[in-house]
């Protein structure tokens, strides 16, 4: 894996991230836009499942409605997190926090993919009512609490990486 | 440069952080995830102003939860980003991007606590509402893009 990561660092792409006076500072940048575009607009999906905020609207449609906005930052977010990554692929690989925000970010997913594929199913059931199933609550908490573990180790790695 | 400023930056709590890399570490942490969470409800909120976002439901019926959330992340992102200030007062003061960033901070609270209550709970103004979600929404932007540059330039 560590060759892998190495072998990167020397590809074109990674040479530019890198090695450019400005290359760097734009791809953070852009990668803390996505960022709040993305899991500030999704923390609000998150919240209506908990039944703390847009109460007057079924969860399907605030998905509905936010979720191309919150998709548009996590294309930012991916394509800048992934140069950044191929420019510092082998000490981010080494570096503890690195490892938690990807951890995180995998399970963030998996909630997601549960959430769509087990709660949503039964949705015809509870759309409706400001009060949530245990499965929803659980849900759109644990999408606040990975997502601010992504934020957290992100900014960690700023302070731990060289 | 002013007086005070040195007095900031030389106090107990400015060497306590300042010395501290990890202090600085967590601080700037909780800093962005109270800033996100700020971006997040002030994002939604001038979207819905513009008509963007659940056009179908009353203005306040989004702007009243964004505006709670609003004011909590702007308290954590206040008291996290005052203790990152203290160690580096002077510095920052100087700076024209933190000045920028200030400046930006000022008038997108302004039209958050002035202009949004009153669009927010007039529905047949639209042509205000649009306009105060615009500006809203230029202003936060250019503070969290004022904020990157500060970071990363500093």
């Amino acid at each position: 894996m560590l060759d892998l990561c190495h072998w990167l660092e020397t590809t074109a792409v990674g040479i530019v991230v890198r090695e450019s006076l400005y290359g760097f500072p734009i791809l953070v940048g852009l990668h803390i836009m996505g960022l709040i575009v993305s899991v500030g607009v999704v923390l609000w999906f998150d919240l209506r499942l908990l039944g703390l905020a847009l109460t007057g609207v079924p969860p399907s449609g605030v998905y509905r409605r936010l979720m191309p906005w919150a998709a548009a930052g996590f294309v930012l977010m991916a394509i800048t997190g992934g140069l950044l990554f191929v420019g510092y692929a082998s000490t981010a690989y080494e570096n503890v926090f690195f490892r938690i925000k990807l951890a995180a970010m995998l399970l963030a997913a998996l909630n997601a993919v549960v959430y769509h594929r087990v709660t949503q199913r039964s949705g015809d059931t509870w759309d409706a009512p400001s009060h949530m199933p245990a499965g929803a609550r659980v849900a759109g908490a644990a999408s606040l609490l990975l997502w601010t573990i992504v934020i957290v180790s992100g900014r960690m790695m700023a302070y731990t990486m060289y | 440069m002013m007086p005070w400023l040195d007095a900031v930056q030389t106090s107990a709590l400015a060497q306590a952080i300042g010395n501290s890399r990890w202090a600085t570490a967590v601080l700037s942490s909780l800093h962005l995830v109270g800033f996100t969470l700020l971006m997040g409800s002030t994002l939604i909120s001038n979207l819905r102003l513009l008509g963007a976002v659940l056009p179908d439901r009353p203005i306040d019926e989004v702007t009243r939860p964004a505006a709670r959330a609003a004011w909590i992340a702007l308290a954590l992102s206040a008291a996290t980003g005052s203790l990152l200030f203290v160690p580096r007062a002077s510095g920052a003061v100087a700076n024209p991007t933190f000045q920028l960033k200030m400046l930006l901070l000022a008038t997108a609270v302004g039209v958050q606590a002035l202009a949004l209550p009153r669009v927010a709970h007039s529905p047949l103004q639209p042509a205000a509402a649009r306009v105060t979600g615009a500006a809203g929404l230029v202003l936060w932007l250019g503070l969290a893009l004022a904020g990157c540059a500060f970071i990363l330039f500093e």
